[in-house]
């Protein structure tokens, strides 16, 4: 064994872990529960030896089979498990020339499910295992790594990076594993959130991958897109005292990772039953329905009336929250599992209900809520006021985005308002500052409280320059000679008295009026359900706001082996609420469709 | 303007005003597009009765002191356009008449309280008033909710 000289490489060590105290930003201190020490081959005169090395950073220790100790050099370290040289060679020390090893030892990624801080102050020094559940209280939410605030707004880029391993691996860690998990109660397709969240600590992200995907076939999508503060994440144990685990990251890192080491398997379907189901609208509900019933052993059609398939996923989200290449990889996935699209088929036109009834043994609506809702205030009808509708169909669909390499020209505005605070409003808003405008304002009529986008999502559209005028309602449109929009009246508002709810409704205050000059206005206040389809399908039960009426355990309509879900029943809500909503309409459909072919058996 | 006498008068005036209401919003059930839509239409009709009953006690019962309560106007439907009433109509636009009629009554009473020849006679119109901003309140809450969602 020779001691550290300057003719001879010796070895550094590098971690990718974030490798400092996050309240201090100090070195940190690296334990593992089990495993004391990181078993490696060391090559050392020619010869291959046992060593352990300590997970402490930069210390050796003297267990090995020879003896060792701190700055004794190795020409070599092999990992323990493929036996591949873990030192890059190329590296030469900055001080002396010689060549130096430089060890990644992503290893110590699988050591970190506590942490105590070398410095002496700093609230986590001196912590020790027993301070262990007291300690991931403290591991603060791991947030993800995002693109430049000034920067993506020249970009239609994805703007959140996503975990890596390593945060992924400390996020999980903060998960405390409830034995009575209440975050599940909180997802609507009751996702095992302990179970894959166990996975990632242990490193098995296919296995995370797994469990996710036995209940949600549309994870990267949820993980992007589903408001996880309002659904699993409210309901984590951790966000008592804290915040609480990033569910939805975590989901998003495991389907992101699985796509990306291009581990999805297209399941092998055995049962094959000779029957037909029609999935009107392919966005988030009929997929799930599709997915559900493919795995059962239906044929499955899918009727699109765009010409491409996703619904709102590809029409209304925007590139930048949710790429296309993501949705496109799950409908490829489904299209591999069997299922059969009719793109531009608008239902209730083409096709009614009543006709693909005579082909097919049950159908699924989930058309979602297309229709754009208006204020019916003067001045709606003038140029460049738009629906959020057209606007991010026009955008998103039509990828006027990539003008002019698609042929749809950008809605252009410079000075542009949206109307509305909820997520779509955001995405408008966002949409227009990377069209080019130079001032987007979101005009809204309640407070900052009552925002109903997700707080990320108003942090992003912030951050990205855009405006909010709260508590300012729009009264009428002002227009050109030529009628294009060039202004809004607007009126503030005040919150009035609480009411017998203790909901406290936004008032006018009369003389307040404004006036926005704007080029550009998008009206983004929300959607309603689309007539077409009842316009030949009278007997389709629905409510006054044109919702369909659905037995809430089977998700049936009026009409007998007519199934519906998503918004086209509950009206505007989320991702994961439709594919709830799908999976309920799957599981009644296949047991009353099985009773059917029973009965029809035992008659026979 | 129609010249009210006495109280009966005006009653008899209010009672006329919530069958016109009852018999519109029957008019529009009869021609609603949905099963949903026509329910929706009969239950407003059925809040009109109930109006109307109400003022029918009102004036066999002889009680006149109707309270005059502060109601909240939201003043949602002053800034909307309404559509001319057809049959199909959505229901957000059957709101938006609702809302107006409603402030058209309130307006109504409002006026004939100024001009009532005697306290007596104020006070009923007023309290009238404030019954018909009671009712456009219901119908602006429901469009706050349901229309104005992300608004």
């Amino acid at each position: 064994m020779a001691l550290l000289d300057q003719d001879v490489k010796y070895l550094k060590f590098k971690t990718y872990l974030p490798c400092y105290c996050p309240h201090c930003k100090k070195t940190f201190n690296v334990e593992k529960r089990d495993v004391k020490y990181l078993n490696f081959t060391g090559v050392y005169e020619g010869a291959d030896v046992d060593v352990k090395i300590s997970p402490y950073l930069n210390v050796f220790e003297q267990e090995s089979s020879i003896p060792l100790k701190e700055g004794d050099l190795f020409e070599d370290l092999k990992c323990p498990s493929c036996n591949k040289s873990l030192v890059n060679p190329d590296i030469v020390c900055g001080d002396c020339g010689s060549p130096v090893g430089e060890v990644i030892l992503s290893a110590y990624s699988r050591l970190i499910p506590f942490f105590s801080c070398l410095k002496v102050g700093c609230e986590w020094h001196g912590l020790t295992r027993a301070d262990e559940r007291h300690i991931k209280i403290k591991i603060p939410r791991q947030e993800m790594p995002e693109q430049d605030q000034k920067l993506r707004i020249q970009t239609y880029q994805e703007v959140p990076y996503g975990y890596t391993t390593e945060l992924a691996s400390l996020e999980a860690g903060r998960c405390l594993q409830c034995k009575n998990p209440k975050c599940v109660e909180g997802c609507p397709v009751n996702v095992d959130i302990p179970g894959f969240i166990k996975c990632i600590r242990e490193d098995d992200f296919d296995g995370a991958a797994k469990v996710v995907k036995e209940k949600n076939v549309l994870p990267a999508i949820c993980g992007r897109v589903c408001p996880q503060e309002n659904q699993c994440e409210e309901k984590c144990i951790l966000g008592i005292k804290t915040k609480p685990v990033a569910i939805g990251n975590l989901e998003r890192f495991v389907a992101d990772w699985e796509r990306k080491m291009d581990l999805v398997k297209i399941p092998i379907i055995k049962t094959k039953l000779n029957k037909r189901i029609a999935v009107v609208g392919s966005g988030p509900s009929g997929l799930t329905v599709a997915a559900d019933m493919l795995q059962y052993g239906y044929s499955v059609t899918m009727y699109e009336a765009f010409h491409e398939a996703g619904g709102v996923l590809v029409y209304g989200i925007p590139e930048f929250r949710l790429p296309k290449s993501i949705v496109n990889f799950e409908i490829n996935y489904l299209r591999e599992l069997g299922l059969r699209f009719e793109m531009n088929h608008v239902i209730g036109k083409i096709l009614t209900i009543d006709e693909l009834l005579e082909h097919f043994d049950a159908v699924f609506i989930g058309v979602g809520a297309g229709l754009p809702k208006f204020m019916n205030i003067p001045g709606e009808a003038l140029g460049n006021v738009f629906s959020a509708n057209e606007y991010l169909t026009r955008m998103n669909l039509m990828k006027a985005y990539l003008f002019p390499e698609y042929d749809t020209p950008k809605p252009r505005g410079t000075k542009v308002a949206v109307i509305g605070g909820g997520n779509v409003a955001m995405d408008c808003a966002r949409t227009a500052i990377r069209t080019g405008a130079s001032d987007v304002t979101i005009v809204y009529r309640r407070s900052r409280q009552e925002l109903p986008a997700r707080h990320e999502e108003v942090r992003h559209a912030e951050e990205e320059g855009i405006k909010f005028r709260l508590l300012t309602n729009p009264v009428q449109y002002l227009g050109t000679d030529g009628n294009m929009v060039k202004g809004i009246e607007c009126i503030k508002m005040k919150l009035g008295e609480p009411d017998a709810s203790g909901r406290r409704s936004p008032v006018p205050i009369e003389g307040s009026n404004i006036v926005l000059p704007v080029d550009l206005v998008v009206v983004a206040i929300g959607n309603g359900s689309n007539p077409i389809i009842f316009q030949t399908t009278p007997n389709l039960n629905r409510n006054k706001w044109g919702n369909i009426e659905v037995n809430q355990q089977t998700n049936e309509t009026s009409i007998p082996y007519v199934y519906a879900g998503g918004d086209i029943v509950t009206g505007s809500a989320t991702v994961i609420e439709a594919m709830g909503a799908g999976r309920i309409a799957a599981n009644a459909m296949h047991k009353k469709l099985s009773a059917k072919t029973k009965k029809t058996t035992n008659s026979n | 303007m129609k010249e009210f006498v006495n109280t009966n008068d005006i009653l008899d005036f209010a009672i006329g005003n919530e069958q016109d209401a009852v018999d519109f919003y029957l008019t529009l059930a009869s021609e609603a597009s949905s099963e949903g839509m026509r329910k929706a239409f009969e239950e407003i009709a059925g809040e009109e009765i109930k109006h109307k009953a109400r003022l029918v006690e009102i004036k066999e019962r002889g009680i006149f002191n109707m309270p005059v309560e502060k109601v909240a106007d939201l003043k949602i439907g002053d800034y909307l356009v309404s559509d001319p009433v057809h049959a199909g109509m959505s229901y957000q636009q059957a709101l938006i008449v609702a809302m107006k009629r409603e402030k058209a009554a309130f307006k109504l009473y409002s006026a004939l309280a100024e001009k009532a020849p005697n306290a007596d006679l104020k006070s009923i119109f007023m309290a009238l008033a404030v019954e018909e901003s009671k009712h456009k309140l219901r119908f602006e809450l429901e469009y706050d909710e349901h229309v104005l969602s992300e608004n």
